[in-house]
């Protein structure tokens, strides 16, 4: 591939065509996702009313001053239901949309497969469990646990860069949506 | 006693000027600083992203081989976003939702670009 032909010397160039062709998606998956989500009024109002009821929230939360605990419980069950019906249809708007975004994806991901299959792409400095070899040892030959499927190294360039492309350029989902948990994947709306 | 700085929310002058004030990175060691939840979170997001590509590089050029060096990178990143937040910032934890909540702060992501560059820059340095 491109990567062996300007670096023939190195066993595993395959993967910087792997990574290379990762960052290209995600940029490409994040303009379709500003031209159809992120720029439209829909969203940007849904945003802002989800940022600002998170924050009255937390204000409410930390106010000591409201002295009847009823009212202010009855008060926070309100924003709360105003921030999840604003989560939901947030959610619900960013999936109708995202369905492009997914067949590129499903696009790119059978071209790399298609170019790499069977081929080991990098080397892993470390055993996977059991459960991962399962992604990282997907098609290859041998028994060498060692050996990285284009699979896995797409599957870490995707969290990675995306995610990170997708903070810096501001379209993360705010932290009061629901679903930001532990594990904080690219917004699965827009995959 | 532990000095604790309590959150101070910028609501007001959010809607006075119709959107966030600039972040300046003089602020990012300002104990005086009051921090709002978003950029705190924001902030150890990064830290955790620059320490997993710089562990990630290392450790894949010198190279440290073996799944120890795993548990070795997530005790260093997140001891220094522990050590940044209550030893440099001084934050009240209580405030932006305990430690759990600071600590875990582009926690997945960074492991997920860790094992990225540890794997390509070992792959491409060594073989």
């Amino acid at each position: 591939m491109a990567a062996s032909a300007l670096f023939p010397n190195l066993k595993y160039s395959d993967g910087l065509t792997v990574v290379g062709i990762s960052v290209c998606t995600a940029l490409v998956c994040e303009a379709i996702s500003w031209v159809l989500i992120y720029r439209t009024t829909s969203y940007k109002s849904l945003k802002s009313s989800i940022d600002k009821a998170s924050k009255k929230l937390e204000t409410m939360k930390t106010d000591s001053s409201i002295n009847k605990p009823k009212a202010k419980a009855k008060k926070m069950d309100r924003v709360e239901t105003s921030l999840k019906e604003s989560s939901r249809d947030l959610s619900l708007f960013k999936f109708k949309s995202g369905a492009v975004v997914a067949i590129v994806l499903f696009v790119v991901f059978g071209l790399l497969n298609f170019l790499f299959e069977g081929k080991a792409v990098a080397k892993l400095p470390f055993v996977p469990v059991r459960i991962v070899q399962k992604m990282s040892h997907r098609g290859l030959q041998g028994d060498d646990p060692t050996d990285c499927s284009m699979a896995f190294l797409y599957f870490l360039c995707s969290i990675s860069i995306r995610t990170n492309l997708q903070k810096f350029l501001g379209f993360s989902p705010p932290r009061g949506a629901a679903g930001a948990g532990l594990f904080p994947m690219p917004d699965p709306k827009t995959n | 006693m532990k000095e604790k700085k309590s959150v101070k929310f910028n609501l007001q002058q959010q809607h006075q000027n119709g959107h966030l004030s600039p972040f300046k990175f003089a602020k990012l060691f300002d104990q005086e600083a009051s921090w709002d939840k978003d950029q705190l979170g924001d902030v150890l997001h990064w830290i955790r992203q620059v320490v997993a590509l710089v562990c990630g590089l290392l450790w894949g050029v010198i190279p440290l081989v073996g799944g120890i060096w795993i548990i070795a990178f997530l005790l260093i990143s997140s001891g220094i976003i522990y050590g940044y937040y209550a030893m440099i910032l001084k934050v009240d934890e209580e405030e932006f939702g305990g430690h759990g909540a600071l600590l875990q702060e582009g926690l997945f992501v960074s492991i997920m670009l860790f094992l990225l560059a540890w794997t390509l820059v070992y792959s491409l340095v060594h073989f």
